[in-house]
């Protein structure tokens, strides 16, 4: 399955860089990289693996709002960037394989 | 007042520093040291990248191979950071948690205020510009990145002394995003060094010894500190961290 690539300067913050599989409308999964910060470090794979299945529609409000609850369930502290500025590369990626297609 | 142990400037190559920190830090938390302040360079000159990038998106290591230079993965965050070997002075400052404010942005403020205050004594007016970098007129001078583990607070940055802005950007694959986002086209425009900000101001740059010896005053004023040497148990940890982590595929193409 091809992956889709997005990257997203944050203002005043990081740049997020998603490498993203989708099936049927969702987030099959996510790869995150960039040169932001997050506590602990190795919690990177919890936010990955919590948006599988995520819808892409509504402008991500899913994908973000999945990331921010772990955030705060977990009590990761995501530095530079949020849960809404993955979400908004994730469907800038996903808009742009549409218009290749 | 805690006392602190300084590590003066030493050289080594990339994966040997990062494992270096690793051990100390252990070693703080153990209370085995002091909280430390360490300095030092690299050898051969390094590409750091930050824990959550790719090595491959951020560096171009047909050119690294071609000029020896090496690279490797930090356990903190933060961008891809050309470490040229006589071009920059690297700290790494290594302390429990509770000796920093909690907040990471006030706790960056409060240990970027030592560079601040080095580069002030050598005449340079630097600003923090969170979240982690040091600017002077407007361009970045220092980049810091910053982790907590298990009680320590362990902080490493850079202050560039000189810049080779043609070799950086050979070894390092720059955004094109992250460049239009500062409005500017080229790394030289946002990037200084104390050499170019001396050059900026019309008089000569002190030694690289002589910013070292700044940096350092900065870093110890109103400490309890004095110099210190690495103990027997983290040079060990180190050369083990340095084999089985930071000189590794798995672990520098994680990402």
């Amino acid at each position: 399955m091809q992956r889709l690539k997005a990257e997203l300067k944050v203002a005043g913050g990081k740049l997020v860089r998603v490498s993203v599989q989708t099936e049927g409308g969702r987030v099959e999964s996510l790869k995150l990289t960039g040169d932001f910060f997050l506590h602990p470090e190795d919690s990177i794979s919890k936010i990955e693996e919590c948006v599988r299945g995520a819808a892409l529609e509504d402008d991500g409000a899913e994908i973000a709002g999945r990331i921010d609850s772990l955030a705060r369930r977990d009590g990761l502290l995501l530095v530079g960037f949020s849960g809404s500025d993955v979400a908004k590369a994730i469907i800038a990626a996903t808009a742009t394989s549409k218009k290749i297609e | 007042m805690s006392q602190w142990r300084i590590l003066g400037l030493q050289e080594f190559p990339g994966a040997f520093n990062m494992a270096l920190d690793e051990a100390v830090a252990d070693s703080v938390r153990s209370e085995e040291s002091l909280p430390t302040i360490r300095f030092y360079t690299w050898n051969p000159s390094c590409v750091s990248i930050g824990y959550f990038q790719s090595l491959e998106e951020e560096v171009n290591l047909r050119e690294c191979a071609s000029q020896g230079v090496d690279f490797v993965r930090r356990i903190t965050g933060g961008g891809a950071v050309f470490h040229d070997r006589s071009g920059e002075i690297t700290y790494s400052l290594i302390a429990p948690e509770p000796m920093f404010s909690k907040d990471i942005i006030a706790s960056y403020r409060e240990i970027c205020g030592c560079i601040i205050n080095g580069l002030g004594r050598i005449g340079l007016q630097a600003e923090f510009k969170p979240i982690n970098d040091i600017t002077v007129g407007g361009k970045k001078i220092s980049g810091n990145a910053q982790t907590r583990r298990r009680g320590i607070i362990h902080q490493h940055g850079t202050i560039l002394y000189d810049l080779d802005v043609r070799a950086m950007f050979s070894l390092l694959k720059v955004s094109k995003e992250k460049v239009s986002d500062k409005m500017v086209s080229a790394v030289h425009e946002r990037v200084t060094s104390v050499r170019h900000a001396f050059r900026a101001l019309g008089r000569d740059a002190p030694s690289r010894d002589g910013c070292y010896n700044a940096l350092l005053e900065g870093f110890t004023e109103g400490k309890d500190w004095d110099f210190g040497r690495f103990g027997g148990r983290e040079l060990s940890t180190a050369k083990e961290l340095e084999k089985s982590k930071y000189a590794t595929r798995e672990w520098n193409f994680m990402r």
